[in-house]
């Protein structure tokens, strides 16, 4: 099937393209340089055409998914749409049904999803709520942070045994790349612990979360995964943490990139507003923007993605259990508690962050500081963390904000708590988004990061993952805070959302359901060392395991379709 | 003042759904269009016409205008008032789950026994059981932590397991008995039983009233008895007699009351 988008105006920031008016061309799937006279043609004058949407990490399938349905019935109400004669009926708000997750980014022009925390052991489950999640591509990042053999390698200063345990665990998830949550603090939680920054050692493994994050760090650059080391910081939601934020980010300042990876950085920093908290208490808290930002600003190895708070009831769901608890004791509403035996632990609560409350309003200006105060938009992803900070449906809201001071100004004056205005620099920041920056932070700066060449931008050969919203950008005065409903609004439903050439959304609603596809990394070249490692852990594995490692693998049926990616680790 | 006859003239014992036809959303309705509406049974939809006889009589300016009077055995009918801002709706027999759930205002008279739900996530409004209702009347639903916040429920039979589940203002009397757990996880509001009440009244109640003027066969431990009080004045409403006054639930560190007839509970004296 062949397409030709006519006379949109394109924002592509990866191919320099800002708001030309240009013809997009695609056949069998892939962006062209030309078509045949049998293309269809789909007119999109004067609408802003973007690449599908890339989101760099979010929460949308998985055993916490699961037990946060079951444990939040309530929120399964919010949301319900009925079926129609293409999709299922839809359910749920922060956490919807597989299906929905899957429409509800396709309306919003999204193309790629990173889920951002697989417990290896729970990597089937994993795949097969993917498999039931339609229209989007995902990336699944796995869990290494707190893993017991990972904790042993690291330890033991062994690189070259933590290399080829990473890179089998790779395929055994079938995973895409390497996340690591408050490292050794939620193994710390076996022991109804926490650690406290960077330093501060497991008990029993005594290794620091400064060894675990640098030591992946290294084996991440080693191996070439096309991801960075993807690291969610110790210390979450803290007062003062922004100082572990910073220590976390120059560990591993010295460490040399691979040379055969598109992506800039070695380390991504998640959901960057959790973690750049000033103050000692909730009582003297402040912002810890300034000084996270300054030091992205000076140093190109890192990037981040912000975790927003948009003020909404959400559901929050970590792998980061002790911190969990603590927020459980704050709110008092409910818990529950995941152990995943030898390789991590997970939380959930409900959680209503409310604008009229000075903590939830103080996180919110500290999020779009972030935002602000980072100068090059390349290292910033606009992300909620869906659920923790927002569900994701409200990507267009923070949009939005982005673009309009005036309606950021709107909201300090009257809708949030002073604490916003008083305890940040948020009035004083009147820098605005406009379309190409919107573009970088939404598409191209994410598929960056992850290390996709193949979309996130609309050049020759990438991907047929396009979004088209009905929107004049240049008939649109997006700095005016009357039309942040609009921005809203348009983005939410995009007039096209293509993926791999079909049309799976047109006016705002669901056209097609495809299959979403699992990317995962293959690493060549590292085989017999794997095999060594296997044979080295599996007397621990088969004692402490409650599955066997038969059954413990992933199997092919369970990600298809997939892309795999060949490394070549010897490069 | 517009009223609206609906008499059962084939029973379906698949649920009907009545949550569409609220005063707020059918006062402009004419015979014509109920005959026209389709009511959800289970999984489809049916002519509303082949289960009742519809009669339409007067004009409503809104729906504080509109009288709906169900005849007959409702007891298969789901949804009745759920979310009703304002009106009359009258069930001459028994009524099925969620009557006037989520309801804001208005009133509901059930001339019959209701099925569990009744009032629930109630807040405003007046709802009325001649009869009995089951479980959870008053309640939140499941999972949720907020529970009924305002309006009257008046029953004036027994009610079920766990009266006003996390209920957070309003007001609940029942004349007859009371199954476990009247008042857990309240937070607010007024609960008064005429009758007598099975066991662990106010379970993590945190605070608000709960008064039992017949038998309690067992207290939970964590009530602390604080005196006992000759007619009461509770919010404005004045009991007569003796009664055994408890603070709880100390396990939640609640400062609810618990007021138990001594007459009655001679045993807890």
């Amino acid at each position: 099937m062949e397409y030709i988008l006519k006379n949109g105006i394109v924002y592509d920031p990866t191919n320099n393209v800002t708001g030309e008016k240009k013809d997009v061309m695609i056949k069998d799937g892939k962006i062209v340089g030309n078509v045949s006279s049998d293309a269809k043609v789909l007119d999109v004058t004067d609408k802003l055409v973007m690449a599908a949407g890339v989101d760099v990490h979010a929460h949308i399938a998985g055993p916490k998914l699961c037990v946060g349905r079951l444990y939040r019935p309530e929120d399964e109400r919010r949301g319900v749409v009925a079926k129609t004669d293409i999709t299922r009926a839809e359910t749920g708000f922060s956490i919807p049904s597989c299906s929905a997750t899957g429409y509800r980014y396709s309306r919003m022009g999204y193309g790629t999803v990173t889920e951002a925390a697989v417990p290896p052991l729970e990597a089937k489950h994993t795949h097969e709520e993917i498999m039931s999640i339609p229209n989007i591509d995902v990336t699944p990042l796995l869990l290494f942070g707190n893993n017991w053999f990972v904790l042993q390698y690291v330890k033991e200063g062994n690189l070259e045994d933590l290399a080829a345990f990473v890179a089998a665990w790779l395929k055994i998830a079938k995973c895409y790349g390497m996340k690591v949550v408050n490292p050794c603090g939620s193994e710390a939680w076996g022991w109804g612990m926490n650690v406290h920054g960077v330093d501060d050692p497991a008990p029993y493994w005594d290794v620091t979360g400064r060894d675990v994050v640098r030591a992946l760090t290294q084996v991440n650059e080693m191996l070439g995964l096309p991801h960075s080391m993807h690291v969610h910081p110790n210390d979450l939601g803290h007062p003062g943490n922004y100082q572990t934020t910073i220590d976390t980010m120059d560990a591993v300042k010295d460490i040399e990139k691979n040379p055969s990876v598109i992506r800039n950085q070695t380390l991504h920093c998640t959901h960057l507003q959790f973690h750049s908290y000033g103050g000692t208490s909730w009582r003297d808290a402040n912002s810890g923007a300034e000084p996270v930002a300054d030091y992205i600003n000076k140093n190109k190895h890192v990037t981040c993605d912000i975790g927003q708070i948009t003020l909404d009831e959400t559901t929050t769901m970590t792998a980061d259990a002790p911190m969990e608890y603590d927020l459980y004791k704050l709110s008092g509403l409910k818990w529950a508690n995941k152990d995943i035996e030898l390789e991590t632990a997970a939380g959930l609560i409900p959680i209503i962050y409310s604008p009229k409350a000075p903590v939830n309003s103080l996180q919110w200006a500290i999020g779009l500081e972030l935002f602000l105060m980072i100068n090059d938009p390349w290292q910033v992803v606009l992300t909620t963390d869906s659920p923790n900070a927002g569900p994701f449906i409200r990507y267009p809201r923070i949009i939005s904000w982005l673009m309009s001071s005036d309606r950021r100004t709107e909201m300090l004056e009257g809708e949030v708590h002073k604490w916003a205005s008083k305890r940040t620099a948020l009035p004083t920041l009147d820098r605005v988004y406009d379309w190409n920056e919107i573009a970088t932070v939404t598409r191209s700066a994410p598929a960056k990061i992850l290390g996709l060449e193949d979309r996130g931008h609309l050049g020759v050969g990438a991907n047929a993952d396009v979004a088209v919203y009905d929107l004049e950008p240049e008939n649109f005065d997006a700095t005016k805070a009357a039309n942040a409903a609009v921005i809203e609004d348009v983005l939410g439903r995009a007039l096209y959302t293509i993926k791999d050439g079909d049309v799976v959304v047109k006016d705002g609603k669901i056209s097609k359901v495809v299959k979403s596809r699992h990317l995962w990394s293959n690493v060549q070249g590292f085989e017999e060392q794997e095999k060594k490692v296997l044979e080295n852990i599996m007397p621990m594995f088969n004692r402490y395991y409650t599955v066997k490692f038969e059954n413990y693998k992933v199997h092919d049926h369970y990600i298809d379709p997939s892309i795999e990616f060949k490394i070549d680790a010897s490069k | 003042m517009k009223t609206i006859t609906l008499t059962l003239k084939k029973f379906s014992s698949i649920a009907l759904e009545f949550d569409e036809l609220k005063p707020d959303d059918i006062y402009t309705w004419s015979k014509k269009d109920f005959e026209k509406y389709q009511v959800p049974v289970g999984n489809t939809r049916f002519p509303l016409s082949n289960y009742f006889d519809i009669e339409v009589e007067g004009e409503a300016e809104g729906p504080e205008d509109v009288k709906m009077i169900l005849d007959g055995d409702m007891g298969r009918v789901k949804y009745i008032g759920c979310g009703m801002t304002a009106g009359e709706i009258i069930v001459n027999g028994d009524a099925d789950l969620h009557v006037g759930a989520e309801m804001e205002g208005g009133s509901i008279k059930i001339n019959g026994n209701a099925e569990s739900y009744v009032g629930r996530e109630m807040r405003g409004g007046n709802i009325e059981v001649m009869g009995d209702v089951k479980e959870y009347c008053g309640t939140s639903y499941i999972g949720e932590w907020r529970g009924m916040s305002g309006g009257v429920i008046k029953v004036h039979g027994n009610a079920g397991k766990q009266l006003a589940d996390c209920m957070s203002g309003g007001e609940i009397y029942v004349d007859g008995s009371c199954d476990i757990l009247a008042g857990i996880h309240m937070t607010k509001g007024y609960i008064e039983i005429g009758g007598d009440v099975t066991r662990w009244p106010g379970g993590q109640m945190k605070n608000g009233n709960i008064v039992i003027k017949g038998k309690l066969s067992s207290l939970l431990e964590g009530f602390n008895p604080d005196g006992i009080i000759e007619n009461p004045d509770i919010d404005g409403k004045q009991l007569t007699g003796k009664y055994i006054k408890y603070i709880g639930d100390i396990g939640v560190n609640g400062k609810g009351t618990l007021w138990l007839n001594a007459e009655k509970n001679r045993d807890l004296l």
